[in-house]
């Protein structure tokens, strides 16, 4: 009988901890960087990520009624602490935020294991939009050869033919990042017979990139197109302008467009242009929900010089991404408190129609774009900003990207990744 | 104190010159050996091994590969880390050009390819020394890391440049790629570790590490008792990358599961040289101290707020946790300028001589 009655103490002890455990929040951990050489970049892109999960929070009690516990795991943008924090929070993580193309690398392979997704908004793998073979990674709302294919139509003036004849650098860093665009240009060159022109920075030479620009004083290159990072664009920039370079044939790619890198140099670079799916938005109503909710209740770390910058509106967008896939999950599964394995299906089933956007307060900053199953991307499009001495501003309207063209690549690039990696799981189920 | 040698009697030669002629120091190292073998994997979490035990374990290896040459064979070196690329792209090449290939064998093979690669590096050494061989290794290790990003062939031509662990088994159980348990891995690596250093120990206490001893201590008196300073030299840059490259490719295909070439970098190789230092050069247990300082303990300090249940910000957690083991590093080495390994055979001495006095460093 005593031993009854202590198996119901147990059991009633046990219900009464799950029952808590249920209406817990929904854990929601980024691998942040906002300290080592990328920290500039990192900390505007964090802190509005934090921010617009913040409002959420305290203006609608979270998401579906369920508080998000938003908390940072720094990395510094190294690969090894990257791993520690994915170690340290994949058991009650519902996502992982890996930030770092190097992190994702390592990371990828693992979260079929683990059944986690990986959100990567705008970097990663391209192929990764290919959702049946990478079922857990999403990289909404466009990926790099969308990007690359975007600023070739820009330089073509919408017709491919005219970059017949042309030349184009590529400054890269060399590193798995920069290289991520060069099979989509070197099929494009071959197709549109323009000459590509690979100019790589190593890690070490980002701040002193005067090899590099020598050679494209040299080749004079019609454009030059940049896919760089963290000290790579501002010493990037620098060169440009002390060399002479035409600002308005420089196009960065949307990492490539930091508000930061381009104060110092004011007018001297004007006219540069980065490609982007998000556009700074100053008159938006989430910019207005943010102001009174966090950033007026103390809780922000953001300057008030820096809420018009370009990565901090970019890092709202991303948590609002993820804050769509959370709702999207929640109304598929009936239930507020949802599991990584849910979410993936909220994260497969994005509609950003441009009614959601003008009610989510984005109105503006994003181009509509849904994702499914079969295409983790959705492939928004993007804006050309342009660089005006004192902030960025739209220099065009929606660009698309040639999907034509990039598909069979995707497709290709997706199938190699998973014979390299065999055994590799397929979502046969799409 | 601990360590009672009262009736601790040694009849024969032999038994004089064993490796742990204290009792007590056996004890020790069973109890050690009982915890890394069984205890800790029974218990460990995901999370301790993929962040504590798999690294500190590969990381000490490294160290006692670099401490043969700078410790025992007093040769300067920055190029470690170019020397585990070496390690690690080898080991690739070899599991995607013959997958049915064993991949301890892999991994043990991977070590003669950074041999080969150490002593064209290691050939400077015969001329000069002290910080110019250092130099002379820096430029092992900018070469390797270019190598590494340039040669295509090495990465088999990946759009990325970065090289991704395939599934591997071994006797049927996945040992290598996102389908290995950490268990298995941990294993592996456990098993390699003890007895690539029961071989050191043994290499170093016998013929070879004494002329490598005697090259440290001074060259030309070395060279006058009849020790060939070449071969001398050579060997420790040969078994010291060998060593170093198993650890590489251990550090890619049992941990990582990826890599890029800036993975390799001159960091890398500091990381390993800070190791051997803050351990103890010219030391085999230095190597294990110094990587469980340098690589474990600021994932403790990490996880230790969270414990306490105190709220710091994941960002000044970093800044803390860089000045706290930042001050150990340098506190430890005024303490004692000879590492960790120092640290404790004086504590060890103490404890034996207890309850009397220990006078202090001989």
């Amino acid at each position: 009988m005593k031993s009854f009655t202590k198996l119901v103490a147990a059991s009633v002890v046990a219900a009464v901890t799950a029952g808590a455990a249920a209406a817990e929040s929904i854990y929601v951990p980024n691998l942040s960087y906002r300290t080592g050489p990328f920290a500039a970049t990192g900390i505007p892109l964090m802190n509005g990520q934090r921010d617009y999960i913040a409002m959420l929070n305290a203006r609608d009690g979270g998401i579906g009624g369920i508080e998000i516990e938003y908390d940072e795991c720094e990395t510094g943008y190294s690969t090894e602490k990257g791993v520690e924090c994915y170690e340290k929070t994949k058991g009650t993580a519902v996502v992982t935020q890996p930030w770092s193309t190097g992190i994702t690398l390592q990371v990828l392979p693992q979260t079929n294991v683990d059944q986690i997704p990986i959100l990567a908004p705008g970097y990663g793998f391209s192929p990764m939009s290919n959702g049946e073979t990478f079922q857990w990674a999403f990289n909404p709302p466009a990926s790099y050869w969308d990007a690359a294919s975007m600023i070739l139509q820009y330089i073509a003036d919408g017709d491919m033919s005219n970059l017949a004849g042309k030349k184009i650098a590529h400054l890269h860093l060399d590193h798995p990042y920069g290289k991520e665009p060069i099979p989509l240009f070197e099929a494009m060159a071959e197709e549109h017979g323009f000459e590509f022109l690979p100019i790589p920075v190593g890690l070490s030479e980002m701040q002193n990139q005067s090899a590099q620009w020598l050679q494209i004083r040299r080749e004079r290159p019609d454009n030059v197109i940049m896919w760089g990072w963290g000290a790579m664009n501002a010493g990037a920039l620098t060169e440009a302008v002390k060399t002479r370079y035409p600002m308005d044939q420089f196009i960065g790619v949307w990492w490539s467009g930091h508000d930061g890198d381009l104060v110092a140099l004011g007018d001297d670079a004007k006219g540069y242009k980065s490609i982007s799916w998000s556009a700074p938005a100053p008159d938006a109503p989430v910019m207005a929900a943010i102001q009174e909710q966090v950033i007026d209740a103390g809780k922000s770390d953001v300057g008030a010089d820096e809420l018009g910058w370009v990565f901090y509106q970019r890092g709202i967008l991303i948590s609002a991404m993820l804050a769509e896939g959370i709702r999207k999950a929640q109304v598929i599964h009936g239930e507020g408190d949802i599991d990584a394995v849910q979410l993936r299906d909220g994260l497969a089933s994005l509609d950003f129609t441009q009614e959601r956007i003008d009610e989510m307060g984005l109105t503006g900053m994003i181009a509509p774009f849904s994702t499914s199953c079969t295409d983790h991307t959705g492939h928004s499009g993007g804006w050309m900003l342009e660089w005006d001495g004192s902030q960025f501003v739209k220099a065009s309207d929606l660009l698309q990207a040639d999907r034509d063209a990039i598909e069979p690549l995707e497709a290709t690039a997706a199938a190699a990744y998973a014979e390299a990696n065999a055994p590799w799981p397929m979502n046969d189920g799409c | 104190m601990l360590y009672k040698i009262a009736g601790q009697f040694k009849t024969t030669y032999r038994a004089d010159q064993a490796l742990y002629p204290i009792r007590e120091d056996a004890w020790l190292l069973g109890v050690i050996l009982v915890l890394a073998w069984i205890v800790f994997p029974l218990t460990a979490s995901e999370f301790a091994f993929q962040t504590l035990l798999i690294p500190v374990l590969i990381y000490s290896l490294a160290a006692l590969g670099l401490n043969i040459l700078t410790g025992y064979a007093g040769q300067l070196s920055l190029g470690t880390g170019a020397f585990m690329g070496v390690g690690a792209y080898a080991c690739y090449k070899m599991v995607t050009i013959f997958p049915e290939m064993n991949l301890i064998a892999a991994l043990l093979l991977s070590g003669v390819f950074s041999a080969m690669v150490g002593v064209v590096f290691g050939l400077p050494s015969l001329r000069i020394k002290g910080f110019y061989l250092a130099i002379a290794t820096l430029a092992a290790q900018f070469f390797l890391i270019w190598l590494f990003e340039k040669w295509a062939w090495l990465y088999n031509y990946n759009a990325s440049g970065a090289i991704q662990v395939p599934n591997i088994d071994l006797f049927g159980v996945a040992a290598a790629g996102p389908l290995a348990s950490s268990v298995t891995q941990y294993y592996v690596i456990l098993a390699m570790v003890t007895v690539i250093t029961m071989v050191v120990i043994n290499i170093t206490r016998g013929n070879q590490g004494r002329i490598w001893k005697a090259t440290r201590d001074m060259d030309i008196a070395a060279e006058l008792i009849g020790i060939n300073l070449m071969r001398s030299k050579l060997m420790a840059f040969a078994v010291s990358s060998y060593i170093v490259g198993v650890a590489g490719a251990m550090f890619v295909f049992l941990w990582r599961g990826a890599a890029e070439p800036n993975l390799f970098d001159i960091e890398l190789s500091f990381r390993v040289l800070f190791i051997a230092i803050i351990g103890g050069l010219g030391s085999i247990l230095g190597n294990y101290l110094g990587a469980i300082l340098i690589v474990a303990l600021p994932v403790v300090l990490n996880i230790v707020p969270e414990w306490l249940g105190l709220d710091i910000k994941s960002a000044t957690l970093e800044h803390l946790n860089i000045m706290i083991v930042g001050t150990l590093i340098v506190g430890f080495l005024i303490l004692e300028p000879h590492g960790l390994a120092q640290l404790w055979r004086l504590a060890r001495e103490k404890l034996i001589l207890w309850p009397f006095p220990h006078e202090g460093r001989q």
